[in-house]
């Protein structure tokens, strides 16, 4: 694809996307939409993590956790602007990645896997027994809807708009991460790592990195996630939602942003057939939302087995297939 | 120690490997090992497998820590560094398995090689500052030249797991060649190619030494190992058996005996 066109398809989905709220009426539906847009907030983040520089996460809901109650905190408690609130969200939790980057400097592969995911549950328990701070089992409610100055955004469209316009912004500096010098590094230490320390790259800075934005853009949707539905707890930053990220991620493919962010669309919609499909009947829909996490599950393990590259990959492959033919 | 015997170039040392020893477990895969490489040559380190050449290499890339012995480039030690502190002091090499970054395409393996020296971080490639762009387009060109040096412009942008095996290595060689450094290890670069590209590989090596890189091999193919060195040394067993040039070299009994695989006079 060219240059002007690629752009183009950028543009038209943009506009594409903006334009979901002016269809999409439903206050209840819309929310749907946003959470598409929370879940790709943090898939953006794994893209890179996972899909570019080859660590895996299998606790990245922690971070969105992280962030959710320090905007809860920050907003309710401490009775802090919400501009106040998000910029600490994303730093606790960028700092948050940084003590995950850790392990991730002598482990790999499975043990990394087994480190991220004891992170995850480490901190899932914190979640319940920092009861002063996060309301334990209960959570905290009476979040306030974010708001930018005297602008507070209380409509389904203006926190659709919000979420999108940060998710806007993370697959900016991705791409453009992507596309120069970090962006190669993190595919190299992906690659080799013996070829990349033989290359003069410093592979503890762009894992350290990694880590640190993938787990600040997890915050970001957290503490977006607080504003959006004004209450958070335990139950939602889980093993299971981190898995649920992952498949997300894996299902997209590997070094790619458009195949995550299109499996993080997809599979947040999975979570709400019923309301999305007209007409569907209410057992299969119920049905459906009991195999869930075996729907996730299933995906993975095709996508593994039958496209280890994800969508992104199927498509570049039937691409390639009708140019050469 | 000897007095190194001196091999074409300016007749400066550049790399003093002095006493070199590294064991694994009970095995001492180099012992003792001294030799001297001078500026603007090609050495040779040959021998019979086993003999302790990729070991060799480790020692002196950050990758293996020698028990005992110094290795010094241009006045500063090599032992105890880390690989990308080696590379930074100009010392660049390849790997007899080759460890190129698969999903990237020849010339971005080589871009990443030229990543050591550039300054441009995270920041400004995020917000795509006009520094960082440049960066990448001096990286590009820098890329397609060195490719075209090596005389493998055509599989430019190809991805490196569709390359043959032996372009690979040349690739490889390219990424370490835009490192910049004044001191570049081959491990086994001619394994894979064919006679022409074999040929084609002397003429490469010696234009990368008249453009001022010193150039140690280890390789297998003696053809190539004649016609391009300007000394060799000999291991067998990790000890250094014989040095000097080719001619002499190939008359040495104690290299012969390591070959043919008889008894030679270690204890």
């Amino acid at each position: 694809m060219g240059r002007t066109l690629r752009a183009l398809a950028v543009l038209v989905a943009a506009v594409l996307v903006a334009c979901v709220p002016l269809v999409v009426t439903s206050p209840f539906y819309l929310q749907i939409y946003t959470f598409a847009g929370l879940n790709a907030l943090v898939v953006v983040g794994l893209a890179l993590l996972f899909g570019y520089a080859g660590q895996i996460s299998l606790g990245h809901a922690a971070f969105v956790g992280i962030g959710a109650y320090t905007c809860a905190y920050c907003t309710v408690t401490l009775h802090l602007p919400w501009l106040v609130a998000i910029v600490a969200a994303g730093a606790l939790s960028g700092a948050g990645g940084l003590i995950l980057a850790l392990p991730s400097l002598r482990l790999k592969g499975h043990y990394l896997a087994m480190a991220t995911l004891g992170f995850g549950q480490l901190m899932s328990l914190v979640f319940v027994e920092a009861v002063g701070v996060t309301g334990g089992v209960n959570g905290r409610g009476g979040i306030p809807f974010p708001s930018l100055g005297p602008v507070v955004l209380r409509s389904a469209a203006s926190l659709f708009w919000l979420v999108w316009a940060f998710v806007a912004v993370a697959v900016i500096v991705a791409y453009n991460l992507t596309s120069a010098r970090p962006g190669r590094a993190m595919r190299a230490v992906h690659g080799s790592e013996l070829g990349a320390q033989a290359s003069g790259v410093d592979i503890v800075s762009v894992k350290v990195r990694t880590f640190v934005l993938s787990a600040l853009l997890a915050g970001l949707s957290g503490a977006l996630y607080a504003g959006v539905v004004g209450f958070v707890s335990p139950s939602s930053f889980t093993l299971t939602t981190s898995i649920g990220f992952v498949a997300m991620t894996v299902l997209g493919g590997s070094g790619s942003l458009t195949g995550p962010l299109a499996a993080a669309v997809l599979l947040t919609f999975v979570q709400y057939l019923d309301s999305l499909i007209p007409g569907l009947p209410q057992a299969a829909a119920s049905k459906l939302q009991t195999y869930q996490q075996d729907i996730y599950g299933l995906a993975i393990v095709l996508v593994v087995v039958l496209a280890p590259r994800g969508l992104a990959g199927a498509w570049r492959r039937r691409r390639k297939g009708v140019g050469t033919a | 120690m000897a007095a190194p015997s001196q091999g074409g170039g300016n007749g400066v040392s550049l790399l003093q490997i002095r006493e070199v020893t590294k064991r694994f477990g009970g095995l001492t895969a180099v012992d003792a090992v001294s030799f001297d490489v001078f500026e603007g040559t090609i050495k040779a380190v040959i021998g019979p497998n086993g003999a302790g050449k990729s070991t060799l290499f480790n020692t002196l890339t950050g990758y293996d820590r020698p028990e005992a012995g110094s290795v010094r480039c241009d006045g500063r030690e090599l032992v105890g560094r880390k690989p990308r502190d080696t590379v930074l002091i100009g010392v660049a090499r390849t790997f007899q398995n080759t460890q190129l970054f698969d999903e990237l395409t020849a010339a971005e393996n080589v871009m990443v090689g030229c990543q050591a020296h550039q300054r441009r971080g995270f920041a400004a490639a995020m917000l795509r500052l006009p520094s960082s762009a440049r960066e990448d387009r001096d990286a590009r060109a820098e890329a397609g030249r060195l490719l075209r040096l090596i005389g493998i412009e055509e599989w430019l942008d190809t991805p490196a797991f569709d390359l043959p095996a032996g372009i690979r290595r040349l690739v490889e060689m390219a990424r370490a060649l835009a490192t910049k450094p004044r001191l570049l290890l081959l491990d086994e670069p001619a394994a894979g190619l064919s006679a022409g590209e074999t040929g084609e590989l002397v003429r490469t090596l010696e234009r990368v030494r008249d453009g001022g890189v010193t150039v140690v091999v280890v390789e297998h193919d003696m053809g190539l190992v004649m016609e391009v060195s300007d000394e060799i040394v000999v291991l067998d067993r990790g000890r250094k058996i014989a040095e000097g040039p080719p001619r002499m070299i190939q008359k040495d009994p104690a290299v012969i005996a390591a070959y043919l695989g008889e008894d030679s006079d270690d204890a």
